[in-house]
Parts: structure tokens; sequence; C-alpha cells
């Protein structure tokens, strides 16, 4: 980063101001244009980060979707909308599309209703609650690569947590074996690791909430209930959009936890788009093809993003 | 601001920098001055690595050209991925070990360059004496594009301890009575995780992920994945319904094998038998129970045996071509060949003998070696490998994930298999 | 919710959270007891809380043959670079986008955001092939400067521009009226302002750098300079044998000092997080 421009930007206001008494000739370094100055050199490097390592790979990417490309051999030549057709043709794609988004919904509604408990409860007047709040907030901080393979070993059949169940009389599933179960062991693990986040972000909105309302509600008569849902959600409607739109492109995003737990089985079940795209693109040596899945995703999160856009108008209880 | 705007914004800004994609290619410049060559391997296993060290430090020595030489192990589950996600990015190194169900694709890619020229050239290297079933599945057109450097069989490792203890007869006594056939080997099994709560039998990387290895198992039935010629499927077929109906009863009703997401490891004394090629057999090296080791039982189909094949290929796009064929003419040569034995089943005729074998498998015995490794080499089926078999592999894998689960109908899921795979046989 | 909970309600609740924070805690310490146990004891059933015949031999393994220390310090440097300069790159672009009015600012706001939705899967190829042109695969180079100046950024810039919005401006009014200039109003004004946000961007950027996996994976190829997550994955060899209790006491050396540093400082941690401006 160069810092030269914007100490130059920083001086400037001496020798452009105009010296008072003369006619109003406007000077050439107006507010307007050592804001613009000024605003550009700022975002510079965020700004050309983003166009050299965020939308010049886009735009490769749209264009090797276009291509077959052999990994092997060193082939590479243009094939037209061949890999789009292959797209509409693709039979496992529904399933991929399913699981991503079983994943996805099941991944957000968990997290931000585990958050949101876990949260209210916190929220208590009660002893030894930060306790509570290290140990609930503590899987953020472990390593995710570690965090998966211990609950690898602990969700074999003849693993921790079904040596635990027997413990107690129940008999548990194959988890990472049976498909709904792979499923729900994949966005469990992932759930009990990044949930301290959103419940943080859920605590500090809760504690941002007027003591006075819920006093107010309480002389009317409402119940716990109706003060949660009348009061309590509307406030914190923002943060809950804001960790939803997180959690959803995070969920879009969940590759490690696959690779480690099931490799994508049994069958399809938890092959989610990220996953077939680095199949396709890395072990299928289809790089092309993995190149197309690629549009696919970026077109479904930005359908995604749109839509969040609308709901937040309507849901939103209001906005800072 | 407008959502809608901004959206045209990003939009413009992508097809702005599409015309910058337009100008990018691949560069890979012929270094000159002393070269450093790098050859990709899976596994980490701290003997081998030395070993292949001191060849190459010899090698260094009298080749001043060769500044470095390095083995940079790749993990083993995911080799073939990172090897060619390396060679995607031009990162490729310039020799490699490919496994044997990679070979197909390998071979006829143009991955790899022919090596007979520079092999036959080489003083001392006797490449006639490279075992002809050892070399096929390497060869395109006649010429070699690997140097199958471990041809190692699959055979039964067996903790007698474990057998004696659940009251069993052990396999030696068996095979003299002439029954060590999968029947009594699953019922063996069985008996062991009755009364001792331990596995009956493992195959070794199986996992239920890993079906090739399956193949050490239904090759009793003499079944097949898939014809000859790689372009029908035989999961449907006969002997392969019948194969995959006895394993399925064996893991799930008579629990002889560790069903699907349990572990059990042999070499640390929690299975009876296992089976898995003969270049583990270093594991045994410290273990506390009286073991053997045996061929695989015979099946309805008779005698069989399974191999595994591993190669080392120069890969062209490793940039030294030259440089890396001469390496790898010297790192295979006899002598080194020899030394590679004590872990790797060598594929040439002088070395394979049993007792050349035993003077470095020194926890091996002269009939062990004979039995499993020397007849399994001359009459072993090669693990199956198809063209495109990254995706055929997983297709196959996720195909079978229904047949692990207890109440599965063997033979509908093995029709559905094949209806699934058939595309891609006949591509 | 001032007055006092009667007795009950305090004991369920107390319960409950006990019973929610199993699915947290065990996972940590069975990975810790059983790096501890001989490899024979990891699927032991009943399983066991505690080794009953504990051993080291596992984290002697751990460091046998693999430059563990090595790579523990590519991950620590790395992670330490990359939060230091997200912070620098993201407070400069989200003040900018927060305080200063300039042409195009929220069509470039959006362009940036684009970073933001892109998921790393998508770009990692075109990436490594651009970093391989350089010569820089099998280098640290790409771990830095793609989450520093690239997508992994864009969420911390939009922390910092949220903060700043939310910040009152008569402070910096005053300041730029005193003409110390945009970088000096910045610098000396707003950024001391800023702690609470910057400290949550540290916390983010710092975990998502320590967590890094499919980057490193596709990145790097030399032993000596993997970081830790893909070095973990590393623990297993066919030709060793099972490594179950040496891939447990690895993950353990990684997880166990980033949980009690933030054991120590979990106040500021937690805290830190919260303020972010994200309300």
């Amino acid at each position: 980063m160069s810092v030269s421009p914007r100490t130059a930007v920083a001086d400037l206001p001496k020798g452009g101001s105009a010296p008072a008494g003369q006619p109003p000739r406007r000077p050439f370094w107006t507010r307007r244009r050592r804001d613009q100055l000024a605003g550009l050199a700022f975002i510079t490097p965020q700004l050309l980060g983003s166009a050299v390592f965020v939308l010049l790979p886009i735009a490769l990417v749209l264009r090797y979707s276009l291509y077959e490309w052999n990994v092997l051999a060193g082939d590479f030549h243009y094939t037209g909308g061949d890999n789009y057709t292959q797209l509409l043709d693709d039979a496992n794609l529904p399933q991929v599309l399913k699981s991503t988004a079983l994943f996805s919904v099941g991944l957000v509604v968990l997290n931000l209703g585990l958050a949101l408990l876990l949260a209210v409860l916190l929220n208590q007047k009660l002893r030894g609650m930060t306790v509570f709040r290290t140990l609930f907030f503590s899987p953020v901080v472990v390593s995710l690569v570690a965090w998966t393979i211990v609950w690898g070993f602990l969700l074999q059949n003849n693993g921790g947590i079904n040596g635990l169940l027997h413990t107690v009389g129940i008999d548990g599933p194959n988890w990472l074996r049976g498909e709904g179960t792979a499923m729900v062991s994949v966005i469990v693990v992932q759930v009990f690791k990044n949930v301290g986040l959103n419940m943080v972000l859920f605590l500090a909105a809760l504690q941002g909430v007027p003591k006075e309302l819920y006093e107010a509600a309480r002389v009317d008569g409402a119940g716990a209930w109706v003060r949660f849902r009348s009061i309590t959600l509307p406030l914190i409607s923002p943060t809950i959009l804001l960790t939803s739109v997180i959690t959803i492109v995070g969920s879009l995003q969940v590759f490690a936890q696959i690779a480690v737990l099931t490799q994508g089985g049994p069958k399809l079940s938890t092959t989610v788009l990220v996953y077939y795209l680095y199949q396709q693109a890395f072990q299928f040596h289809h790089f092309g093809y993995g190149a197309t899945l690629s549009i696919l995703l970026l077109l479904i999160v930005l359908a995604l993003t749109v839509l969040q856009w609308q709901m937040r108008k309507r849901w939103v209880f209001h906005e800072s | 601001m407008s959502i809608r705007r901004g959206l045209a914004t990003a939009a413009a800004a992508m097809s702005a920098t599409l015309v910058l994609a337009a100008c990018g290619g691949e560069g890979s410049g012929g270094d000159k001055g002393p070269v450093s060559l790098r050859m990709t391997v899976w596994t980490s296993n701290k003997p081998h690595l030395t070993l292949f060290n001191e060849i190459a430090a010899e090698y260094m020595k009298a080749h001043p050209e060769i500044k470095e030489i390095k083995f940079d192990p790749l993990p083993f589950e995911s080799y073939s991925t990172a090897l060619t996600t390396q060679m995607t990015g031009g990162n490729a190194p310039d020799l490699a070990w490919v496994f044997e169900t990679d070979a197909v694709d390998f071979v006829s890619s143009g991955a790899l360059v022919p090596l007979d020229d520079t092999l036959k050239q080489t003083s001392g290297y006797q490449y006639e004496d490279l075992i002809p079933s050892t070399t096929k599945l390497w060869k395109r057109d006649d010429k070699l594009y690997a140097y199958p450097f471990s041809t190692s069989p699959f055979g039964v490792f067996v903790n007698r301890d474990l057998l004696k203890q659940a009251g069993q007869k052990t396999p030696d006594e068996l095979i003299k009575e002439g029954r060590w056939d999968w029947t009594t080997v699953l019922a063996e099994g069985a008996e062991v995780h009755r009364s001792t709560g331990k596995a009956g039998i493992v195959i070794r990387d199986f996992e239920y992920k890993e079906w090739s290895n399956a193949a050490t198992f239904w090759g009793g039935w003499k079944a097949e994945p898939w014809s000859a010629d790689g372009r029908t499927c035989t999961f449907d077929s006969a002997p392969m319904v019948d194969a995959m109906t006895t394993l399925h009863k064996g893991i799930f009703e008579d629990k002889a094998m560790p069903g699907p997401g349990e572990s059990a490891d042999f070499f640390t004394g929690d299975a009876a038998m296992t089976i898995t090629q003969i270049s583990r057999g270093a594991l045994l090296d410290g273990v506390k129970f009286d073991w053997d080791l045996v061929p695989l039982p015979a099946g309805p189909g008779g005698d069989y045996s399974v191999i595994g094949q591993a190669g080392i290929g120069v890969v062209k796009r490793g940039g030294h071509t030259k440089e890396a064929k001469d390496f790898l003419a010297y790192f295979t040569n006899p002598q080194n060949a020899a030394k590679f034995a004590a872990y790797f089943p060598p594929p040439r005729d002088s070395l394979l003998t049993a007792e050349n074998l035993a003077k470095t498998n020194p926890l091996l015995k002269t009939e062990q070696l004979e039995s499993v490794v020397v007849n399994g080499v001359k009459k072993g089926v090669v693990k199956p490998g198809h063209a495109g078999q990254a995706e055929l592999a997983q297709r196959v894998r996720a195909g079978l994930d229904p047949l692990w689960t207890p109440n599965a109908d063997v033979k509908g899921v093995l029709g559905d298999l094949c209806k699934n795979i058939s595309p891609l046989l006949e591509k | 919710m001032n007055r006092k909970l009667p007795l009950r309600t305090r004991v369920a609740l107390y319960g409950l959270l006990c019973v929610l924070a199993i699915p947290f805690v065990f996972p940590t310490w069975w990975m810790v007891t059983s790096s501890f146990k001989p490899i024979g004891d990891i699927f032991a059933y009943p399983p066991k809380l505690f080794p009953t015949d504990p051993t080291v031999s596992a984290y002697k393994d751990v460091f046998d043959g693999r430059p563990f220390v090595q790579q523990y310090v590519n991950s620590l440097y790395i992670a330490a670079l990359v939060t230091a300069g997200t912070m620098i790159v993201s407070s400069l672009a989200g003040y900018a986008f927060a305080r200063i009015r300039f042409r195009g600012q929220n069509a470039l706001f959006l362009v940036v955001l684009v970073g933001l939705l892109i998921p790393s899967e998508v770009t990692i190829v075109p990436l490594f092939q651009m970093f391989n042109d350089l010569g820089l695969t099998n280098t640290h180079w790409p771990l830095i400067l793609v989450p520093v100046f690239g997508a992994p950024s864009v969420m911390a810039t939009f922390i910092m521009r949220q903060f700043f919005i939310s910040l009152p401006n008569e402070l910096e009014e005053a300041a730029r009226i005193d003409g110390i200039g945009y970088f000096g109003t910045f610098r000396r004004i707003a950024l001391p302002l800023a702690r609470p946000a910057l400290g949550a961007v540290a916390i983010f950027t710092f975990l998502q750098s320590w967590n890094l996996y499919l980057e490193p994976v596709v990145y790097l190829s030399s032993p000596e300079k993997f970081t830790l997550p893909q070095a973990l994955t590393q623990y297993v060899d066919s030709y060793g044998g099972a490594m179950w209790n040496v891939q447990l006491a690895a993950a353990s050396l990684t997880a166990i000092p980033v949980l009690i540093v933030f054991v120590i400082a979990q106040k500021q941690f937690i805290e830190g997080l919260a303020h972010t401006g994200l309300k």
C-alpha cells in the first residue's frame, strides 16, 4: 500500500483554500474533488484486490465453462455450450441440488434456532453465565479440521456417540452411513462448531432491547411468550437477518466437513453443490464442467441475495 | 442504493474482466543449469523414504547436473486428486507414483512419457528381466509408460492367538484339510466375533468406500465388475450377485466382518484375520500375537489371487523428462530393485523368488512368500481399473452404498448400479 | 428481568444449560483424553472417559519424521500477517465507504461485495493458475495475498463500514476543520474509536485463516510448507498403519493453545465480537 497519495491529500486544504476577500473564484480542490480523491485512495487496496482476486477469476471461470479441459493430457479446446447442455442433462444434479438445499435450510434453521435459544438462556440474570457462554463459544476457536476429525471418530458406528447412547439404553444409528443420518450428522457437527458466533451476536442484540419495554408489557399483562414475540423478535430482527445471510452464504461453502466426514456419501446424500463441483473439477478432471457448475453456484448465490434483500424490506422491523 | 443498478454494475465489471481473461496461457520454461527433481509418492513411512533418499544421494554423487531429488509424500486417500491438481496448475512433479486403478487414465492420456528406450539403453538395466504380466497394465502400443515398482499380491494375515482363543482352527490346519475356503473363513470370523467381541475378518482399506479392494473377495466367485473390453457392466452377472449375497450375509447376518462405519485394526490385535497386500507386512514388526500369512481362501470359483500394482512414471509436463528418465533408470535398476524388495515385490524374474524375498523380508517365512507372493504375482488378477477411473469409482461407490444396509436387495442394487454406470463404460 | 427467578426455575435452567453444553465440550474432552490412550482403546466399548493406561507415545510420534513445529509456525505467522493486513485494508475501505462521499461509491461498494458472495471453491483454479504463472505456488503468498485483498477481507470491510456508519460524526468533522486531513482524521480520530470493531475483525480473520483448508491443500505441496489443518489430515498412513491416536494428539496440540488463550481472554474476545456494529 502506498501512503503518498493520502498524505498529499492531507496537505491540500492549506494550498487549496482561497484567500478571503478575493472574488469568489472556485478553488480547484473543492471539498467534492478532495472527497473523491481521498475516497478512491482509501478503497484502492480493496478495490484492486477485488478486481484481481475476485472479478478476474470469475471471468476466467466463465471462459473455462466454454471449454473442455483434459487435465492429464493438457488438452484444452473450445466446446461452445456443451458444458451447459451437460448441466441440463446431468442426472445427478437434481439430487445434488436437493442435498444442497437440505443442508443449507437445515443448517440455518438449526443454527439460528439454537443460537437464539442459547442467547435467551444466557441472557437470564444468573450466576455462572460467563462459564456457559465460554463453553458454548469454545468450539469456534477449535480448528475446523480438528473438530471434524474428532466428530468423525465419535460418529463411527462403534464410536463414542453410540457408546454413550448405549449406556443409557439407546441403540444409536450408523450415523455417517445412513442416508438421512449422514446429512443430519454433517449439519449438527457444523452447528455445534459455529453456533457460538451467532449466539454472541444474538446476546448482544438481546442486551440492546430496552428493559422498559418489557416492564410496560408486563404491566399490560403480557406473558413471557407474547413479550418475546412482540417485543424481542421485532427488535432483534436486523440481527436475525444478518446472521441468516452470513450463515446461508457460509453454508454454501461447506467443504472440509464433507471431505473429512462423508466424502459426499452415502449415495449422493451429502454431495452438496460445492463438493460436487470439487469432484468434477479436481477428481474427475472435468474442469470445464466444474467451471460451469461454478457459474450455477454463482447464480444461486445471487438469487438468494436478491431474495434476502426483498425480505429485508418486508420483515425487518427497523434499520439504523 | 438500488440493488438492480448495483447488480448491473457488478455484471458490467465481470464482463469487462472477461476481456482480460482472453490473455492467459501456460508457461513452463526449461531451466538451465542444475536441475531439481521431484517425485510424488503416497507413503510417508520412514524406512521407505530413508531408502529412497539413500538411492537418490548415491545418484547425485555421480550426477552433478542434478541439484536435488525430492520425494514428496501426498496423503494416500487423496493422492490422485492432489497429483492431478498439481498438474492442473502446471506444478507437475517430474516423476509420480501411479495407482493401478489409475493406470488406464495415465497411460492413455499422454500425461506420461514412454520409458522403454531409456531403460533398454541403460547398461546393466536388464530390461528383459521385467516380467511381462507385471508390465502389461502400463503399456500402450508396446511402449512402457510406467515402471511397476510394486506388484503386491493380497494375502490373509492371521492372528493365530485370537483364532485359538475363539476355539477355531488355524488356517494352516485348514489348508492341510483342504477346507481353506470362504465358507469356513466366514464361519470362523462370525464365531470369533460372537465369542470374543473382536472383529472376525477385515478387508483392509475397503471401509465400504474403496470398493476395488472387495475384488479380493468376489475374485473367489470369478466375478468381474465389467467385461474384459471394459464396455459392459457385469456387476449384475450371476457370479457377482452370488458373491455379493454371500458378502452381505457375512457382514449383516453372521457379523463375520465389521460393518460399515466400524473400525477395527488387525495390527493392533482387534481382528482375527485381514486381507491386505504383502507390502503391509512391515506393520507386523513388534506385534504381540502369533501370526501367519496365507493365500486368499478359495471361493466357489476355485483358487484365485489378486494383486495391487503401483507404477512410477515420468510426467511429461514436469519439464525435466530427460533427467527424470535417467534417474528412473537408476532408481529401478536390478541392484536398487533388490533393495525395494524389502517392501515392494519386484517385477523382475531374477528377483522374484522366495529365497530372494526372504532375505529382505525377515519377518516372513520362505513358504509364506512362495505361496502368497511368487504364485500371486504370476497368476494374479490386477485390481479393477478403467478409463475415467475417478468418476467411475465414485459412481460405483455411490451405487453400492444401498447394499451396505441390513435389508438390502442385492440383485436390485447391482442391477441399478449397472444401469447407472453403463453410459460411462460405453464412452 | 430484574427480579430474581424462583429457585425451581433456576435449577431447571442450570440443568438445561448443562445438558446443552455436552456436545460442545465432550468432543474436545474426548480428543484430549483419547490422545493419551493406547491405540487399541480408542474404539473400546464402553467408551472410556479417562485413559486407563495413559501414554504419551502418540505425542512423540506427532513429531516423528514430520515437520510439525514448522507447520505450527507456518499457520501462526500466516494467520498473524493476514490479520494485520486485513485490518489495514478493511478499515481504510470501510471508512471510505461509510464516511467519505465520492462518485461511484455505492456501485463500487457493490462490486466489492461480490467477494462476499463467492464461495472460494468457485475461483480457486483460476487463482491457482495466476499464482502459478507468477511462480508463487508452493509458497505462502497465495494464502496471505488472497485473504488480505480478495474475497475473505470483504466481510471485514463490511463490518468496518457498518461500525463507522453507527459512529457519531462530530469529532471527525471537528478534526477536519482543524486541518489534519483525511488520513490524519482516519488514523487519529476514527481508528481509535473503532477499536471494538477492529478487535472483532482481528478475531474473525485470525480464525478464518487458522481454519483454512481447501486453499493450502491446493497451493502447497511440500510438508514443511503445510499449515496445521492440512497437516492434521496427513496423519493417515496406509503403510504405517492406523495412526488414530497420533492424529488426535496432533489435533489436541492444534486446538489446546488457542483454547487456553481464548479462555483467558474470553471476555474481550466475545464482547469484541458482539460489538461489531452488526446490529
